[in-house]
């Protein structure tokens, strides 16, 4: 199975080209393409499977992010960069619960990517804050949101959806939340 | 409350761009005026480019989900789990090195397979080397022993005369030049040229040219009147291969044709001053000219090798240097290379009918 996943990895470019014209098939074959490098990363440095998923996952996104923001130089190979990616990530992880991290047994060339990483997790933050901010709104403020800006369903299907009499007080509601929202969001 | 929230829907369809034109308008006026507004504005759109982003990558986030549940994990994890076999781990961690190492222990072992090789190379050059002798005796072969009671010279090493040789020569210029190979003269006391009738001139060497193996001999006797002009040319440039060739010489008291090809453009061990030529050629050949179809003189004869019984010719071109060499005001005639071939077109045996009084046997006491 890993060989033959190995095998059908897509050239760099293919994966640019692929990412910025929103390939599934593309990301599906990357991601399939390099996680086993990663996983034996992980697992041979005080890691197990779900830390190489999270991790992977997050570089992948990394590398998605930066594609998609069309700043991407293909200075090295991509399979350097992940890797490179996903060590620096997993090396903060360990020194954050203070394992030791004093050898970490390497599998590929390594190359600077801590700008990469921390503008990521900076991002993240926001991230993270939006989905606090979702899990304090409550129920049915949390689902009304999500499903109008995440899912982005109408105010018609919302409507339906929680049998509100009318759109008009499906919209009210929705504000109501999305004031209560943004003012758990912007709390310092 | 109620108009916040009113307010609050505007601004959205207006970062949306929901609003007509007018309502448009209507809404900057009042951003304009009213700084609170203005800022809940920026807000709203700093809010929504986050929610943007956020539902971006939770959609992102679903759809590498679903993508790893399509990967066995178990499986690969167990394959690629820290290995309780020491080596194993070793093998893993330290892949490239060994790659490295064992690349470094594959070209070592090329290297002295090739030196090796190289050795042997240096080995069939000692052969060769050896042959270059064969060659040298081939040569000394070539060289008609005259003296038939001492048919192994080289066995026969006589102190006071050094051997009665004999070869082939040819005339260069009609006023009594002759070239022929320098081994067949060199170290002989007289020289002497018997022409295809059975008269004998004397001859000095005026020209030798040992890197070419080329001697320059001019007839020095009173009863030699000058030939008719030169039937062949000397060509000035190569010769390809494949080009049918023949040779006038004297292996025996009779003139012998012998008719061949060129077969490589370089001669022993890739002497680029030679041809190599697929020619019978006898001891006394040498010396003898090698003369294209139509009638220009490519090179002369000048070994064999014994192995193969390829026979080498020098090139005509060093013939030209070797003539243009010959300081002018040493020569009491003049020294000038015939530009007309009268062979050309002729048949074989009227070309032979020409050439044979500008071929001389060669006698060296």
């Amino acid at each position: 199975m890993n060989n033959s996943l190995n095998s059908s990895v897509p050239t760099d470019r293919e994966v640019i080209l692929g990412i910025l014209n929103n390939s599934e098939d593309i990301l599906n074959k990357l991601y399939k393409g390099y996680f086993a490098m990663i996983l034996q990363f992980i697992l041979n440095n005080n890691g197990n499977e779900d830390d190489a998923k999270d991790v992977y996952q997050e570089a992948i996104i990394i590398l998605y992010n930066k594609i998609k923001e069309g700043n991407f130089e293909l200075s090295s190979k991509l399979k350097t960069y992940i890797y490179s990616v996903c060590r620096r990530i997993w090396l903060k992880k360990l020194s954050q619960n203070s394992k030791k991290a004093g050898n970490i047994t390497d599998y590929e060339d390594v190359f600077a990517v801590e700008e990469d990483v921390d503008y990521h997790e900076e991002k993240d933050l926001q991230f993270v804050k939006m989905q606090s901010a979702l899990d304090h709104l409550g129920e049915p403020c949390k689902t009304i949101i999500q499903d109008f800006y995440i899912q982005n369903l109408s105010m018609q299907d919302i409507c339906e959806k929680f049998g509100y009499t009318n759109t008009d007080n499906a919209k009210t509601q929705k504000y109501k939340c999305l004031q209560r929202l943004k003012k758990i969001f912007f709390q310092p | 409350m109620r108009n916040d929230l009113e307010l609050d829907a505007i601004i959205e369809d207006y970062l949306l761009g929901k609003l007509n034109p007018q309502e448009t308008e209507a809404f900057e006026q009042l951003r304009r005026n009213d700084a609170a507004v203005d800022h809940k504005v920026v807000s709203h759109k700093v809010f929504l480019q986050s929610m943007k982003d956020f539902a971006v990558q939770l959609r992102l986030k679903e759809q590498l989900n679903s993508i790893h549940s399509e990967i066995d994990v178990e499986k690969l994890a167990s394959e690629l789990r820290p290995h309780p076999s020491r080596i194993v781990k070793m093998w893993r961690t330290n892949k490239a090195a060994i790659s490295i190492a064992a690349s470094f222990v594959l070209l070592s072992l090329v290297s002295i397979y090739s030196l090796q090789h190289n050795s042997q190379q240096s080995d069939r050059l000692v052969q060769m080397r050896l042959e270059v002798n064969n060659i040298k005796k081939s040569q000394s072969n070539l060289i008609r022993n005259i003296k038939t009671s001492h048919p192994q010279n080289n066995q026969n090493p006589n102190p006071v005369n050094p051997g009665n040789f004999g070869g082939t020569g040819f005339a260069i210029s009609s006023n009594g030049y002759i070239l022929t190979n320098l081994h067949v003269i060199n170290g002989a006391d007289s020289v002497y040229i018997q022409n295809s009738k059975g008269d004998s001139f004397k001859v000095k060497t005026v020209y030798s040219d040992t890197q070419y193996d080329i001697a320059i001999l001019k007839i020095n006797d009173k009863n030699f009147d000058n030939l008719s002009a030169l039937p062949y040319t000397i060509k000035r440039n190569g010769t390809g291969v494949g080009e049918n060739v023949y040779t006038l010489g004297y292996p025996k008291d009779d003139a012998v044709l012998g008719d061949g090809y060129i077969s490589s453009k370089n001669g022993f061990t890739g002497d680029t001053t030679q041809y190599q030529v697929s020619i019978p050629v006898n001891p006394g050949n040498s010396g003898g000219p090698l003369l294209d179809n139509n009638g220009n003189l490519v090179g002369v004869i000048s070994a064999k090798n014994l192995a193969d019984g390829a026979a080498f010719a020098i090139k005509s071109k060093y013939i030209l240097e070797a003539m243009r060499a010959i300081p002018q005001d040493s020569l009491g005639k003049k020294l000038t290379v015939n530009r007309k071939s009268s062979l050309a077109g002729l048949k074989r045996t009227k070309q032979i009918e020409k050439l044979q009084d500008y071929v001389f046997m060669i006698k060296a006491y």
